[in-house]
């Protein structure tokens, strides 16, 4: 009898352990590891995923009950993460962590239908109009779609804000001339209209737009359009790879324009790959600090990373403190709706969303922008933190990390500009 | 490939030889198979229902794609381009007012017109021209949904919406699953029927040696077209399906990579094989899961610690599918349908299959 309670033991054990199991909350998680995208999509999804595993790790999950973190990567072709999305549906997901913008549009319909919370990697304004009300054409009410940082569009009106003051202080005479650049694609055009309208209410003058394909290419015939037309201010809208072509095209052919760069569009992989030719580009940033700097929440964040990098050597992009950030306003609206006794679902995460104002993550303060969602406008925050890449040297040799230490590169703090929430902005 | 009559095949009759189904066993077959297919909703959850429905709709386009390559021996690699038409044909008709299972058929037909406009080349061209020429017709299409913001919506796509058939709402895969069934037996019988006709032999004469075709009196011009307008044809209803199950048409999905896909299935299933066709959707469509489930085993196991693989995983599961394929080509030239058929014979004849 004695030799069975052992084998009892374990089995308990066993049975308790089955328990715990089904009681771990089913969270999916799409990431772009290998697509088109996957020069950003690594280090945000690799964010994600840290902070997940820490908030089991560390907190023991939402409420006692641990995460059970359905990954995958779809490689970002929206018709694989849309049948995704189905088999997450049989799992009963109670949130997602989303990507792409055309995967985040496909599916737009469906998490409001199945009603659950969609925290995306797309900052498209047109997931910002939660209620439907602003009225705009293909405009449709978004309730379960959520977003960590300025839409597309805010942040485009934080860096046309800057540039009009930029302008007016370097004295030079006339009007400023604004051209936006980028592919005919969703991702560029997203804050084209916005940009342009903001553009010409601030006095600019507001040239053709520039096409130039989402790849890398020999884009020497847009910067010899760009010098020919004049312009001043240049918004590239584009993701890294073809940036980084017309950066060095234009730094070849010596156009004389200030870059803005978009938030996935440029970081401290592509100031590596462009080089000199980054020099200068002024971008958004969602985080108020970046690796390497100091505020209270960098030392949360430095456990997070050390999940996935034990040596703690490992030299962490923007996108990796974003996906922080958007991964922690999740499991603090999840702690909203386990709070009290309350079952974790799709509704009562989306209303733990709405349950604080200007929402820092707990142990993340100095890091996070705060955010403030409501029931009408997801627009989370309206703050643009801009910041300015910096490239003094040659930057072929060295990983990120050494030439971040040995200052041949740095990000350097341009302004914060704060954007009013003006109604008429809302889902555009 | 027609294949050879084997010894001990006793018709008599043109009827008998012209006949879809040869015995009474296999009419049964397929009523139990209709029968079981229709029950599957009542078994398999919503992902599993997802990947059918998806090979239903990727199978019909195929199958218009073989009618093309596989019975006419032409050459496309244009037709996703021709399969997005037809969903943001449909989408379109929809937007004004027509009801959605009128506005699929109705996206076929426009659909098969525009494949006759781009099928004109075929009438002269073959080979390799063709194939240029059925490339340009990709971009041309593609670069025309991201244009015609009237039609498709620009690049930010076109929502739209779910069957509806007398009240009863087409809006998930356990539903559409019906939707589909429908569709696919109505396509895939046209297509076998199509192939017993006048029309459809003289396809396949155009195939098997154009010249002599042309000596017995086949106007080459003619059928070249002709195939094209069904192949579109079938191609637009497949995309209208798409359209009004994913219920979100974006130029982003029909790439050229998309094309070469249907090429994919149509090689993989056999050529000139009707029901190959399902049978090279089901191939495209499993695989990449197969491939991710094996993935997502490999993650974090012994042989991912000691080799270090970590992020390389998911590279490694893009050229396992691509190997796979390679593999598939190499040991199985004659397609999935062949394999059926030797199957079947197999146990026909069994234990004297020789």
């Amino acid at each position: 009898m004695r030799s069975m309670i052992p084998w009892l033991a374990a089995a308990a054990l066993t049975l308790t352990g089955a328990a715990n199991a089904q009681q771990r909350i089913p969270i999916g998680q799409l990431n772009d590891f290998s697509g088109a995208t996957s020069d950003v999509g690594v280090p945000y999804g690799q964010g994600v995923a840290d902070a997940l595993a820490w908030v089991n790790a560390q907190r023991q999950g939402v409420a006692g009950r641990p995460l059970n973190v359905l990954a995958v990567d779809y490689g970002y072709q929206a018709p694989r993460a849309v049948s995704q999305y189905q088999a997450w549906a049989r799992d009963r997901v109670v949130a997602i962590q989303g990507w792409g913008t055309a995967d985040t549009e496909a599916l737009t319909r469906f998490v409001t239908r199945d009603r659950i919370p969609y925290i995306s990697g797309s900052y498209s304004a047109a997931l910002t109009d939660a209620g439907g009300r602003s009225g705009r054409q293909g405009v449709e009410a978004t309730p379960y779609n959520f977003f960590y940082g300025p839409s597309y569009s805010d942040a485009l009106r934080g860096m046309l804000t800057w540039a009009a003051e930029d302008w007016r202080r370097s004295g030079r005479p006339g009007r400023p001339k604004y051209v936006h650049m980028g592919a005919n694609h969703p991702y560029p055009n997203s804050p084209k209209a916005a940009g342009e309208a903001l553009a010409a209410e601030l006095g600019f003058d507001v040239l053709p737009a520039i096409v130039f394909a989402l790849t890398p290419g020999d884009y020497t015939s847009q910067c010899l359009t760009l010098r020919s037309q004049g312009a001043n201010y240049a918004y590239l809208g584009n993701t890294a790879g073809s940036n980084i072509s017309v950066l060095r095209a234009c730094q070849t052919a010596g156009v004389q324009v200030q870059f803005l760069g978009n938030v996935w569009g440029m970081d401290e992989n592509a100031m590596k790959a462009a080089g000199a030719a980054a020099n200068g580009v002024v971008f958004p940033v969602r985080t108020a600090v970046v690796w390497g700097q100091d505020a209270p929440g960098m030392a949360t964040m430095r456990t997070i990373s050390r999940g996935s990098d034990p040596t703690g050597n490992v030299y962490r992009p923007v996108h990796y403190l974003a996906g922080i950030c958007s991964a922690m306003l999740t499991v603090e609206a999840m702690e909203t709706a386990a709070a009290n006794g309350g079952e974790v679902t799709g509704p009562r995460i989306r209303d733990g969303f709405y349950a604080r104002q200007n929402w820092v993550p707990r142990g993340f303060e100095g890091v996070c922008n705060p955010s403030t969602f409501t029931a009408e406008d997801h627009r989370g925050t309206l703050r643009v933190a801009l910041y300015r890449a910096v490239v003094t040297g040659d930057t072929s040799g060295g990983s990120v990390a050494e030439l971040m230490a040995a200052n041949t590169m740095r990000l350097e703090p341009v302004t914060t500009i704060d954007l009013p929430r003006r109604p008429d902005w809302l889902g555009w | 490939m027609s294949a050879m009559t084997p010894a001990g095949d006793y018709r008599t009759s043109y009827r008998a030889d012209m006949t879809i189904m040869a015995t009474r066993n296999s009419r049964i077959a397929l009523a139990l198979g209709i029968a079981l297919a229709c029950a599957a909703p009542f078994v398999l959850d919503g992902y599993m229902l997802d990947l059918l429905v998806m090979i239903g709709i990727f199978g019909i386009a195929a199958l218009g794609l073989n009618i093309l390559v596989g019975f006419t021996g032409q050459i496309s690699i244009g037709h996703a381009a021709f399969f997005g038409f037809g969903a943001f044909a449909s989408a379109y008709f929809h937007e004004h007012g027509v009801a959605v299972v009128i506005a699929i058929p109705l996206a076929g037909i426009a659909t098969a017109v525009v494949g006759l406009v781009f099928g004109l080349p075929a009438a002269r061209l073959k080979g390799l021209y063709l194939a240029i020429a059925t490339l340009a017709a990709q971009y041309i299409l593609e670069d025309f949904f991201a244009r015609a913001q009237w039609f498709t919506g620009g690049v930010a796509g076109r929502m739209t919406e779910s069957p509806t058939i007398a009240g009863w709402v087409a809006g998930r895969p356990e539903s559409f699953f019906y939707v589909v069934i429908v569709a696919v037996i109505l396509m895939f019988g046209a297509a076998a029927n199509l192939m017993r006709t006048r029309d459809g032999r003289a396809l396949v004469a155009v195939r098997d040696h154009y010249l002599s075709a042309e000596m017995m009196g086949i106007n080459l011009a003619y059928y070249r077209m002709l195939s094209f307008g069904i192949a579109s044809f079938y191609a637009g209803i497949a995309g209208a399906l798409y359209a009004h199950y994913r219920l979100f048409v974006s130029v982003e999905a029909f790439t050229i990579l998309f094309s070469i896909q249907f090429l994919g299935m149509v090689i993989i299933g056999g050529l000139g094989s009707i029901a190959g066709s399902l049978m090279g959707a089901a191939f495209m469509v499993l695989l990449p899961e197969v491939v991710e489930g094996l993935a997502n085993l490999l993650t974090g196991s012994a042989i991912d610690r000691a080799l270090r693989l970590g992020a390389s995983i998911s590279f490694l599961r893009e050229m396992a599918i691509g190997a796979a394929i390679i593999v598939f080509l190499v040991f199985e030239p004659d397609g999935l349908a062949r394999r059926w058929r030797l199957i079947k014979a197999y146990w026909k004849l069994y234990p004297y299959s020789h």
